[in-house]
């Protein structure tokens, strides 16, 4: 999983390593660091770190240790990159229940149709949509894009998937 | 060097020009004294030890439609003609039958069980029965060219082959049909119906009459199997391709991805020993999105990274030039004059 971790050090030599060494020591791969020494605010400098780590319980590892080390942890979060995939349909869409098509996609975890655009040319005409799905792991996406062929193949729906690479 | 034509039609006569036309280029260049003693088609042989007047059997073509016509032309077919005379290649290019490969693999098989290099353009076998022919090659100790099979003049097989040949080739995905690329490039440009376009191309000479074995991506899947078994390695036959074709794309479909800066394209994709066909969104600029009649394909390569190549992918005079890429360097690897 990757984290982002707000920091306050003390605005003394060597601090930033006494921060960096447990993160990466007790197995984080770090992976930027950012340190905005212009926002030296109550004496202390603000450092955003952004790492990698197996679990939990090498994160919680990480934070007792750093607050052992007198090092201000305020904010913590896991970061979620979101993907997006775009993607476009052809057939009946609406006689097919456009909102239970939706509903299908979103009903997998990290998954979300963001957009939609629709273009009818005629009611008894096959329709087209474009959209968009964003995914909040890639995995995701694979899990989305199968749902989304089994969906299609029952409702005879053309799926015009991006290219891979 | 004594070539045998098996097959007389678009691609057999534009071998021929081509010939005609470069006859001082291959003699200078490369000392090269090309000559074809026979011509097969479904009418009969011509046959001539000293060589064929290439101008008089395409002139008898233009005229009368059968080599048959041809002066001392016998009622022989083309194994016939492969079994009884002498030559050091055979250039196979008889219509592509993609169901049964049929008469251009047993064409094929029975050139190189007489000893003689193949040169062919002609998809069908090579979709069908790729490993077959390839152990027969071997076997027989004879080349087998068919740079003409995949990609018309854009040189693909022996780019991988020869150029790369110490990469791995990961994933290659192309535009292999330039059919539905002109049919889906038109679309996007004029918003107008995938059946109006076509009658288009038909009427341009770009589709044939009946262009379902184009449209339903059956061309193209063909084409994929070849490049999958030639430069990957996969025994694949073109019943292992899943394939959807173009017919159901709308232009509203086209226009919306236009809008999102994407163009729709009949994409051949062959990677982890899948193979698909289906019409993708291309963002408009990447390397894949060409238009009109080119066909395009991106090799993804362990050591080079990724390798694009365009060419014009059909034509009679440009799939010559595939062609006579693989006879050139046929004769120079085998000292053939």
């Amino acid at each position: 999983m990757k984290i982002s971790l707000d920091l306050e050090l003390k605005d003394v030599p060597g601090q930033l390593v006494k921060a960096l060494e447990p993160v990466s020591r007790m197995g984080g791969n770090i992976i930027s660091v950012v340190h905005l020494r212009e926002e030296l605010g109550k004496g202390r400098v603000p450092v955003h770190l952004l790492f990698e780590v197996r679990d939990s319980a090498m994160l919680d590892a990480i934070i007792a240790e750093l607050e052992r080390r007198d090092i201000w942890v305020s904010k913590v979060g896991e970061f979620k990159k979101k993907e997006k995939i775009t993607l476009v349909l052809v057939g009946h869409i609406v006689d097919t229940d456009i909102r239970d098509t939706i509903d299908r996609i979103n009903e997998i975890e990290g998954v979300l149709v963001a957009d939609l655009k629709l273009a009818m040319p005629h009611p008894e005409k096959e329709s087209s949509a474009l959209i968009d799905i964003e995914v909040t792991r890639p995995e995701k996406a694979k899990e989305a894009l199968q749902r989304l062929d089994s969906v299609a193949r029952e409702k005879d729906l053309l799926v015009i998937r991006s290219l891979r690479s | 060097m004594d070539i045998q034509i098996i097959g007389f039609g678009v691609i057999g006569q534009g071998f021929v020009e081509v010939l005609l036309r470069k006859e001082r280029f291959l003699k200078q260049r490369y000392g090269l004294d090309l000559k074809v003693v026979s011509i097969s088609d479904i009418t009969g042989t011509a046959v001539e030890g000293e060589g064929i007047d290439l101008r008089r059997a395409l002139e008898v073509m233009r005229q009368t439609r059968g080599i048959i016509n041809y002066p001392g032309a016998r009622k022989m077919t083309g194994v016939e003609a492969i079994e009884a005379f002498e030559a050091d290649a055979v250039l196979e290019v008889t219509p592509s039958n993609i169901q049964t490969g049929e008469p251009g693999l047993t064409h094929m098989l029975k050139a190189m069980g007489q000893g003689k290099h193949l040169v062919t353009s002609n998809k069908g076998p090579l979709a069908l029965r790729f490993r077959a022919l390839s152990d027969a090659a071997k076997k027989n100790g004879v080349e087998f060219g068919f740079e003409a099979s995949v990609g018309g003049a854009m040189p693909i097989i022996n780019l991988a082959k020869v150029n790369l040949a110490g990469d791995e080739i990961l994933a290659i995905e192309g535009i292999l049909n330039g059919t539905t690329n002109f049919v889906l490039s038109r679309m996007a440009k004029e918003e107008s119906p995938l059946e109006i376009v076509l009658k288009e191309a038909r009427e341009m000479g770009i589709a044939e009459a009946d262009p379902s074995y184009d449209i339903e991506g059956i061309d193209t899947a063909a084409k994929l199997v070849i490049l999958a078994n030639a430069l990957m390695g996969i025994d694949a036959t073109y019943r292992d391709v899943k394939t959807q074709g173009i017919r159901k794309v709308t232009p509203e479909a086209v226009k919306l991805a236009k809008e999102d800066g994407y163009a729709i394209k009949l994409i051949g994709e062959v990677r982890n020993s899948h193979l698909e066909v289906a019409p993708r969104l291309v963002p408009v600029d990447h390397p894949l999105n060409v238009d009109g009649i080119l066909n395009v394909a991106l090799l993804q390569t362990d050591v080079a990274g990724d390798i694009t190549v365009v060419g014009k992918g059909a034509g009679a005079i440009e799939t010559n030039s595939a062609i006579l890429s693989d006879i050139i360097s046929i004769a120079l690897k085998r000292g053939l004059g």
